[in-house]
């Protein structure tokens, strides 16, 4: 009788809970091929966006790095001409670097900005195997124009 | 100056504390006494009073004397134009004044754009500042705003926007009052008015920069520093300018080890807050890209990269003995002059150590009696053989700063009528060449009616200003004809001949000239008589002469040592050359031309491998006679007795 009580009666009751949970769904997901989605107001990786006719919102007015706490952006300005027109209005960005090892995802250049350039999205796999590849240059934070993106 | 007890008092009461207060003194300047502040835009302590912004509104009344009543006035008054008085009272803080103020700044945001994020001045601006303290949060304008001409570039140096200008005539009222070349003005009136050159010609003056900083907005910006950082990124240290000798003091913006903009750092002895442009935009060779790195040594034709210990081994072997020579820029540290000196002619055995380029400047200290702070008291002042704004631009703002406010009489005698004559009571413009004799006439030693005729002047302007030069105080420079120099210094007054080398008065003072002048040592080397040169921070084809006689004193020479900061026409005939820092880049000490000497820290990592001048005197020195060399700049102007 012991046998049946301490050992047979808890097997078939964990199976019970075991059979019981089958028909839940799943929460683990399989990470890297499934990706759980991020919550709307989630603070990621930085992108600067653009105004719909492909042209830069950021105007190089430096704000963010003046904002932020961890002092990880750096902004070099420069005039736009009518040759080369960045952004609208006389200042562009010419050098945009954060560095992503400083940063500590406040989300104060989000707010610092006056034209909602910089806005942190919800990609979150930012790890890599060299330091140098954490300075995110102008060019990788840039998100692709419009006509660029459907291709 | 009359002592404190001289000075009138009145007894004022300030948001009802009574202080007694200098007698006519303006209202915002009296509440600073209290620790408080008013709101400003259109007054600068420096200038006269216009009353334009209406920012600076305080209420005022009277204190009846026979039973201290008090009467305030119905309205508010500006509080700087108004004089202080008897029994005045003033109130800075009080409901009313809250709603003045935020209407008067309502007022002026109207057609102001806004677009502070892309403005230069964004960060460090009054209007923003006013704003914050007390402005108001949003703006009741709806309406269209006024469109005006936006990053005009109105000289090589300032950018005009008349959007954002709020017409506080600090720019125009500059150029009439301290630099005097009245070339800004108001044109069209109402909602149209705005500051600009007559005709839109080019803002040609020589202290245009000034006004970039006085500007209360971000109207008149700096083209140089146009988009180049904003304020938070950039650091500032403190700084002497380099690039003449009146050693202005300046704030040395720098951004990730670059310089990015110059500003004036106040010094009521020499600059009060002003610069000039030269100095105020002219710090472009620390970015040069021609900035020397390396040492460098000759192999061949080809000047290769080579290490320090090559360049002194070389060096070593080259220089011994009175057959060679040093010439030294006027620009350098008073620790390079102190140790070159030691070295070259302690170590090395050569007497021929010198700056000197011109053979009117005289061997030791140059006489200098007033120092630029007391230029502005003179009763009469003789600006003899010198074009001030260019040579000695600081010395020039006091001189007229003499005239404006306390009527300085002004005599001018140069080759060409320049920024003074347009002050001076009498300009006499002599033919080149003729300083001595017009000297001499001051002295009474020619006739007036030769010197006249000799000078090409007419004899009675002559004459006129020779009575009125009775015991003036004379201003020239070093490089004034030799005779002419000493025929004024033995005139009643006293007597300047300043420096105009930015650290030529250091360089006065350390070496002792007692061999052949660079000049001398330069006509030596052409004929082949010298075997060994070292230039240091100097580019020959740079000092005024001839090109033909420095190229064949440099052919001539078998040895030529070049060391700077910067690949200069020299540097591409060097034996050997070794990289130089720059004066923010080391710590060192220059003497302006009035004699002060002022210290410099280093503010930005050096170029390379460059190094201070004096540290490779140092080097070079214990390696021919091992000694505890000195470590740090500080102790080796502590060795010298000239600068104790």
């Amino acid at each position: 009788m012991a046998i049946l009580d301490k050992i047979v009666k808890p097997m078939i009751a964990g199976l019970g809970i075991t059979s019981k949970r089958l028909g839940h769904s799943r929460p683990t997901v399989m990470y890297p091929e499934d990706k759980r989605e991020q919550f709307p107001r989630t603070r990621w990786r930085h992108v600067l966006t653009r105004h719909d006719d492909g042209l830069e919102k950021c105007i190089g007015c430096s704000l963010c790095a003046g904002a932020c706490p961890a002092r990880c952006i750096y902004v070099d300005a420069g005039e736009n001409t009518e040759e080369n027109r960045l952004s609208p209005g006389e200042r562009h960005a010419v050098r945009y670097e954060i560095n992503m090892l400083r940063c500590i995802f406040c989300g104060y250049c989000q707010d610092a900005c006056p034209t909602g350039a910089i806005v942190l999205r919800k990609d979150f796999e930012l790890a890599n195997y060299d330091r140098e590849e954490f300075i995110f240059t102008k060019e990788m934070l840039l998100e692709p124009a419009l006509s660029e993106r459907s291709k | 100056m009359a002592a404190a007890t001289d000075i009138q008092t009145v007894n004022i009461i300030v948001n009802g504390i009574e202080l007694a207060v200098p007698k006519g003194e303006l209202v915002v300047e009296a509440v600073k006494r209290l620790g408080l502040e008013i709101p400003i835009f259109c007054y600068h302590p420096r200038l006269k009073p216009v009353g334009m912004c209406r920012m600076c509104l305080v209420e005022t009344g009277m204190k009846n004397p026979q039973d201290g009543t008090i009467r305030m006035m119905p309205k508010p008054a500006a509080a700087c134009t108004l004089p202080v008085s008897e029994g005045l009272v003033i109130n800075t803080e009080s409901d009313a004044l809250k709603k003045d103020r935020k209407g008067v700044l309502e007022f002026l945001l109207i057609n102001h754009p806004l677009d502070c994020p892309i403005c230069d001045r964004g960060g460090e601006c009054p209007l923003q500042n006013n704003t914050l303290f007390y402005g108001p949060a949003t703006s009741r304008f709806i309406e269209q705003k006024r469109h005006n001409v936006k990053a005009y570039p109105l000289s090589d140096y300032v950018t005009l926007d008349l959007e954002r200008c709020i017409q506080c005539a600090r720019c125009i009222r500059f150029t009439e009052e301290i630099s005097g070349d009245s070339q800004l003005a108001f044109r069209f009136r109402g909602n149209k008015t705005h500051p600009i050159t007559f005709n839109e010609t080019k803002f040609t003056s020589k202290f245009s920069g000034n006004v970039i900083e006085i500007c209360p907005v971000g109207a008149l910006t700096n083209r140089k520093y146009r988009f180049r950082a904003r304020p938070w990124d950039l650091q500032t240290s403190e700084a002497v300018c380099l690039n003449c000798s009146n050693g202005c003091n300046i704030w040395f913006d720098h951004r990730a080890g670059k310089v990015v903009r110059i500003n004036a750092r106040t010094n009521e002895a020499i600059n009060e807050e002003w610069t000039c442009d030269k100095g105020k935009f002219g710090h472009d060779y620390y970015n040069d890209e021609k900035r020397l790195e390396t040492p460098f040594a000759r192999t061949g034709d080809e000047l290769q990269k080579a290490d320090y210990a090559t360049v002194y081994a070389k060096l070593l072997e080259a220089f011994h003995g009175d057959n060679t020579g040093m010439i030294l820029g006027d620009s350098l540290s008073n620790e390079t002059y102190i140790t070159a000196q030691n070295f070259f002619t302690g170590q090395l055995g050569s007497h021929n150590i010198d700056y000197r380029f011109s053979a009117n400047q005289a061997k030791g200290a140059s006489t200098v009696d007033n120092s630029i702070a007391s230029l502005e008291l003179a009763k009469t002042t003789l600006v003899f053989g010198t074009h001030l704004a260019d040579d000695l631009p600081i010395v020039f703002l006091r001189v007229r700063k003499g005239w404006f406010n306390q009527g300085t009489q002004v005599i001018l005698a140069t080759d060409r009528s320049d920024e003074v004559s347009e002050f001076a009571a009498h300009t006499l413009v002599y033919k080149p060449g003729t300083e001595a004799t017009i000297a001499k006439a001051f002295a009474g030693q020619v006739s007036v009616a030769d010197a006249a005729a000799k000078c090409g002047i007419s004899e009675p302007e002559l004459q006129a200003a020779i009575t009125a030069a009775a015991g003036a105080t004379v201003i020239t420079t070093t490089s004034l004809n030799h005779e002419a120099a000493e025929v004024l210094k033995a005139l009643d007054g006293n007597f300047n001949a300043y420096p105009t080398g930015a650290n030529e008065r250091g360089a006065q003072l350390a070496l002792a000239c007692d061999g052949l002048s660079a000049l001398e040592q330069l006509k030596k080397a052409a004929n082949g008589e010298l075997s060994a040169l070292w230039v240091v921070g100097v580019d020959l084809f740079s000092v005024g002469l001839p090109r033909e006689e420095v190229i064949r004193a440099l052919e001539n020479v078998d040895f030529l040592a070049v060391q700077d900061s910067r690949r200069t026409e020299t540097f591409y005939y060097a034996s050997v050359a070794l990289p130089m820092t720059l004066p923010a880049e080391q710590d060192g000490s220059y003497t302006n031309c009035e004699g002060t000497t002022q210290q410099m820290k280093a503010i930005i990592p050096p170029v390379g491998q460059a190094k201070p001048a004096w540290r490779v005197f140092e080097e070079l020195s214990i390696r021919v006679n091992p000694r505890m060399p000195f470590s740090q700049a500080s102790e080796i102007l502590a060795s010298a007795p000239a600068f104790a």
